[in-house]
């Protein structure tokens, strides 16, 4: 079904090719989709409503198992059922990000993912940020600029900064603010949030 | 949550065929379903998972334009180097949307189907005529964030910030459904309240965004999006505006101003362009189109500050639009 190799959400070489001999100003016709034409025979993958199905993905770099019902969140499932409570319940509808991990490397609410989305998948959160007994340079960061007051939004915080530092490890400022945009802090920390990732951000480096 | 069938098909025309049972829903990211369905506003037996469908998040320069995958995550969207020069009112679009989180998720396909934020159709225990019942509450209510145009009847606005981005630049939103595949202009997606008070768009049950496909920049010319929200992070538009113009000499051609979060629907400002087309692009011409662009709005009790907002709006897309065209 795949049509070439480009990976997803890239322009594909042959399809961008295709169309620099064309003009692109063609206005009307605009191609169908690349709608894929094949149905199989076989039915879908389905899980029931009323099943209690298990559950297999990497969290913090390990396997872990459990069973979930298919309404359940990825949020209740670390929190009730793998007794990793980093991640905070506040809003539950993605709007303060207190409950922020990193989804394949991608911050996200975990409060909207569902736990079956999960299968196979890479989980991390706050509890996975120190190696070995030692902090990671954000949390180390945190400190060092006091960047918490309550608490409350810090393990959401963390995340998003490690989120933005992974793929960016030197941001500026309006970067940073950038990235942080879905976390709310009462306490409003923001300012000492931000020197923190700078801090991060100029520190030698040193592994992460 | 009550708990649903989760069905994850190969492809979409499993998919369809999947959500032809009654009391299916799709999601692609799930940021609007799951909260609808957490509030009790949706309740589907069955939910199809889209959003992983291989080739749903892809984004091709072809022949006939640029087709962007219904599953494309507006994360991807605003920072793709295609979109960002060809499309770029469209990649300020999925920028301004949501919060970084919501946008590694949220997709484009659901992003054109989110229900509106009207806080009253948001309530499970407001059964406003948008759901079955008998009154508009933001009539008489709070309606600080409503509509200022078009709103006798129903007072949302519509909330997605791609349409207008996309309706510059001629999208055509691709289809499938039970019956096969269709093409629907962004022009001809919407239904406004006084037609079907009970959705916003023209989609039949069942039936699938795959892609959208849009028309480039040509030379000279640059499009733009603007809203203004009450705080910067994390905020629908309060007013939004998309444009599109291409420059012949130093003059204003083919200007396209489509406004959002501002009436029910998303709006063409013909008015507007014609005002702009023919002139030089500055302040004194933009802010005359967008006189011409709020021209007949009907502001509630609370919201007139939209009306001289939207203006400002207008005129900063339109200036930003035009830099970027002789930038091009």
């Amino acid at each position: 079904m795949q049509q070439d190799s480009s990976p997803p959400g890239q322009v594909s070489r042959r399809g961008f090719l295709k169309g620099a001999g064309a003009a692109v100003a063609a206005t009307g016709v605009l191609g169908a989709a690349n709608l894929p034409t094949t149905p199989r025979n076989t039915e879908p993958a389905t899980l029931k409503a009323d099943e209690v199905v298990p559950l297999r993905f990497e969290l913090n770099g390990k396997q872990v198992e459990t069973k979930v019902r298919t309404g359940y969140t990825l949020l209740e499932t670390l929190r009730d059922h793998l007794d990793t409570t980093g991640p905070k319940l506040a809003c539950d509808y993605g709007a303060c990000g207190a409950c922020t991990v990193l989804l394949d490397g991608k911050a996200v609410n975990s409060c909207l993912v569902l736990a079956v989305e999960c299968t196979g998948r890479k989980v991390e959160s706050v509890e996975g940020l120190a190696q070995d007994g030692k902090l990671h340079p954000i949390q180390a960061a945190f400190i060092a600029e006091d960047a918490m007051q309550c608490g409350f939004c810090t393990p959401g915080m963390l995340m998003s900064c490690k989120g933005l530092l992974d793929r960016n490890p030197h941001p500026s400022r309006a970067e940073t603010a950038d990235a942080l945009a879905g976390n709310i802090c009462r306490c409003g920390t923001y300012f000492s949030i931000f020197k923190a990732v700078d801090r991060v951000a100029k520190a030698p480096k040193e592994g992460k | 949550m009550k708990n649903f069938d989760w069905i994850t098909p190969a492809t979409s025309a499993e998919a369809v065929q999947s959500a032809a049972q009654a009391g299916r829903a799709f999601m692609g990211g799930g940021t609007d379903l799951l909260p609808l369905m957490k509030s009790g506003l949706r309740e589907p037996t069955g939910v199809v998972s889209v959003a992983r469908i291989p080739g749903m998040d892809r984004i091709e320069l072809t022949v006939g334009g640029f087709s962007i995958g219904a599953g494309v995550t507006l994360a991807t969207l605003c920072t793709h180097a295609d979109v960002q020069r060809s499309l770029p009112a469209v990649a300020d679009a999925a920028r301004l949307a949501a919060t970084p989180l919501v946008r590694n998720r949220a997709t484009v396909g659901g992003n054109l189907c989110q229900r509106p934020r009207c806080w009253y159709f948001r309530h499970a225990d407001y059964n406003c005529s948008k759901k079955g019942g008998e009154v508009c509450y933001a009539i008489e209510g709070e309606n600080k964030f409503h509509a200022i145009f078009d709103n006798t009847t129903c007072n949302i606005v519509h909330p997605s910030n791609l349409a207008p981005a996309f309706w510059v630049h001629d999208g055509v939103i691709h289809v499938l459904g039970a019956k096969g595949e269709r093409s629907i202009k962004l022009e001809d997606f919407w239904v406004r309240p006084e037609e079907d008070i009970r959705t916003e768009i023209a989609l039949e049950a069942g039936e699938l965004i795959t892609a959208v496909s849009c028309r480039p920049l040509g030379s000279k010319s640059g499009s733009a999006f603007e809203e203004v929200n009450e705080k910067q992070s994390y905020d629908w538009g309060l007013v939004a505006c998309a444009v599109r113009l291409s420059l012949d000499g130093d003059k204003a051609a083919d200007a396209r101003i489509v406004i959002g979060a501002v009436a029910p629907v998303p709006l063409r400002r013909e008015a507007a362009e014609a005002v702009l087309n023919g002139k030089v692009p500055n302040e004194a011409t933009a802010w005359a189109a967008a006189d011409a662009a709020i021209a007949g709005a009907t502001p509630l009790r609370d919201n007139a500050y939209k009306v001289t907002m939207l203006r400002a709006c207008v005129k900063n897309a339109i200036l930003a639009a035009a830099a970027r065209a002789r930038k091009s």
